[in-house]
């Protein structure tokens, strides 16, 4: 999708470029020529199969149900395994012919088919209890699945089902951290390095975001020790710095799945600075456990790290805003004791203002929009608290943009131009 | 290693990489009924007194709970003492009273020695036991499942067992293995058989 609107964009400004001069006729065709064949995505065709045979799939499993009493129950059972079995058949000569998403279709079908088998072979034999532990056994099958045939459906299944597991474990045994799902996660995300696949990359960093905001939430609730944000903070803070560390480190493949990290990293971090910001943590004042504030410390040094491997100012800067974001959560926590906490506004805009200009020097356009959707919501958050004077909010604004026009005027001055674009 | 991986991957022909997968998955859910198999062919018969209820469950039809008497049991000497998890694994001795139902005898944390017509049957410790400050500490009672909780049945049907129910004649006879694990063989209304398990 991305590739057709890049290829139709570089058409146009090759063909401006030759109307204007600034290239040949022939080294404009020597551009089109390095670029090679389009590769084929998925057609109009290929949707309307795949959502046949999800059609089928969801027929086949309403005949089972339907006709429930009417079957003997050995059948039933084949009738199941058959489903699984037909599924992988059919994914590997979809494969075999070279129609890739439909395979990958097949698979996905196959691993929530074995899903529901699970559940209706506990319906036949009466096999009741540990209903996270069918959940493990789903998602150890769909993510085998995955490892084995390539299918980026069946990942996705896999870290659904796995991430339910996770939450479910981390209710029923207040389990956290679930170290077991981390395992899991390092298998997954092994996968989507070696695939180098874009849709496996965010699937693997949504999964540590989910695996964060229960860790978050459970703590929070269930222990009623800390708060759900400070957890969730400092959790992105690691996405973000590990992310930039990779990003910075090895193959590229390895980079590109560094740097989505880092990305959700910074927008999930962005999204809990400002939720601080906003009030919603006054007065809370509980310990936390010591592996939180180690998350938030280490996100901070794989930051540095990564600005040192790559000699590169974008991950400092990331790094620092990830130390002003903690800061302030970790402030904000505390609470305010009732007086407006304008050194903690103050340090919320300088964390915002770092990640964007982390995102600006390192021309990573999400993590700049991350950044802008921070400052956005921390400004929002300061103009509409419910508490205090309004119009010392405003003169603190006003002092912050001046401030802000202070160090354009500076960085103008001292930075060449180039390094600011 | 990753990419020893890939080559190893790389080489098996693609085809057989699928059926693997089908395969694998085929087979894991073979072993979840042989496994049940198993218990019903090996396990010690017995009878346990239930107090079912009928809810629904998404996907999976109508079902019976069934509440066992044997699913509160006195922590006794664990009482105050700190659980290794909210819902960890149990042991509980039963022994035959007199009418043939099997009543508990005592509660464990590791698997006691057991002598016929004592049998042992493994749980886990269910939500509403946990006393201490954090909450990971035994109470008084502890409520226990046993994997045996479940007893499905065609549309309709569960509402004239919970009629049963509330006249307290519903019975079940699990099969229970040495290890403890057990699984419904036979379910009673008013001591008469109403759902016989086929092995398969």
């Amino acid at each position: 999708m991305f590739e057709r609107a890049y290829r139709q964009r570089l058409e146009g400004d090759v063909t401006r470029w030759q109307m204007d001069g600034v290239i040949t006729p022939a080294a404009g065709n020597a551009i089109r020529a390095t670029l090679g064949p389009l590769p084929s995505g998925v057609n109009i065709a290929t949707v309307v199969g795949m959502i046949g045979g999800l059609l089928i799939g969801a027929a086949f499993l309403a005949f089972v149900a339907a006709n429930w009493s009417e079957i003997a129950r050995p059948a039933r059972f084949a009738m199941l395994l058959a489903g699984i079995a037909a599924a992988y058949a059919l994914g590997a000569w979809f494969d075999r012919g070279g129609r890739a998403f439909l395979a990958d279709s097949a698979v996905s079908i196959g691993c929530i088919i074995f899903g529901a088998a699970i559940a209706l072979v506990g319906q036949m034999y009466h096999l009741g209890g540990d209903f996270a532990g069918a959940m493990l056994l789903w998602a150890a099958a769909a993510l085998a699945a995955a490892a084995l045939t390539g299918s980026r459906g069946a990942l996705a299944v896999a870290l659904v089902v796995g991430s339910i597991w996770s939450g479910m474990r981390v209710q029923e045994e207040a389990d956290v951290p679930h170290l077991a799902f981390v395992a899991f996660w390092l298998i997954a995300a092994i996968l989507a390095v070696r695939w180098n696949a874009s849709v496996a990359r965010h699937l693997v960093a949504l999964a540590a975001v989910a695996w964060w905001l229960t860790a978050g939430i459970t703590l929070s609730t269930l222990f009623s020790v800390g708060n759900a944000t400070l957890v969730v903070a400092a959790g992105a803070a690691l996405m973000l710095g590990a992310g930039l560390a990779m990003a910075n480190w090895g193959s590229p493949s390895l980079r590109a799945f560094g740097l989505t990290l880092s990305t959700y990293g910074a927008l999930v971090f962005a999204i809990a600075v400002a939720w601080t910001v906003s009030g919603v943590l006054h007065g809370r004042v509980r310990p936390l456990p010591w592996w939180i504030g180690a998350s938030g410390v280490s996100g901070v040094g794989l930051s540095l790290a990564a600005a040192g491997i790559g000699r590169r100012a974008g991950p400092a800067l990331a790094g620092l805003s990830a130390v002003l974001g903690l800061a302030v959560v970790a402030a904000m926590a505390r609470g305010t004791g009732g007086d407006e906490p304008w050194l903690v506004y103050a340090l919320a805009l300088a964390s915002m203002l770092s990640l964007v200009m982390s995102g600006m020097l390192d021309e990573v356009r999400p993590r700049i929009v991350a950044g802008w959707i921070g400052l956005a919501c921390v400004i929002a958050g300061i103009t509409w608290a419910l508490e205090g004077s309004l119009l010392e909010r405003s003169i603190f604004l006003a002092i912050a943009g001046i401030v802000a026009i202070a160090i354009a005027n500076a960085l103008g001055r001292f930075m060449p131009k180039e390094a600011m674009t | 290693m990753m990419m020893r991986l890939n080559g190893i991957l790389a080489r098996v022909p693609r085809p057989l990489l699928f059926a693997a997968a089908g395969v694998m998955q085929v087979v894991l859910i073979a072993l979840i009924v042989f496994d049940r198999v198993s218990i019903l062919r090996e396990g010690a018969e017995v009878t346990l007194q239930t107090t079912p209820v009928d809810p629904r469950d998404f996907l999976r039809g109508d079902y019976v709970t069934l509440n066992y008497e044997i699913g509160t049991i006195p922590t006794g000497a664990l009482k105050d003492t700190r659980m290794a998890g909210r819902h960890m694994p149990l042991y509980v001795k039963l022994a035959p009273h007199p009418n043939g139902i099997y009543q508990p005898v005592s509660l464990h944390l590791e698997p006691p020695a057991v002598i016929a017509p004592e049998v042992l049957i493994r749980g886990r410790a269910d939500g509403g036991s946990h006393c201490g400050e954090d909450h990971r500490s035994f109470c008084a009672t502890v409520r226990i499942t046993y994997g045996i909780d479940r007893y499905f049945v065609p549309e309709g049907e569960g509402t004239e067992i919970e009629k049963a129910r509330d006249k307290g004649n519903v019975t079940v006879i699990a099969a229970v293995t040495p290890a403890g694990r057990a699984a419904i063989k036979r379910l009673l209304v008013d001591g008469k058989p109403v759902y016989d398990e086929p092995l398969f």
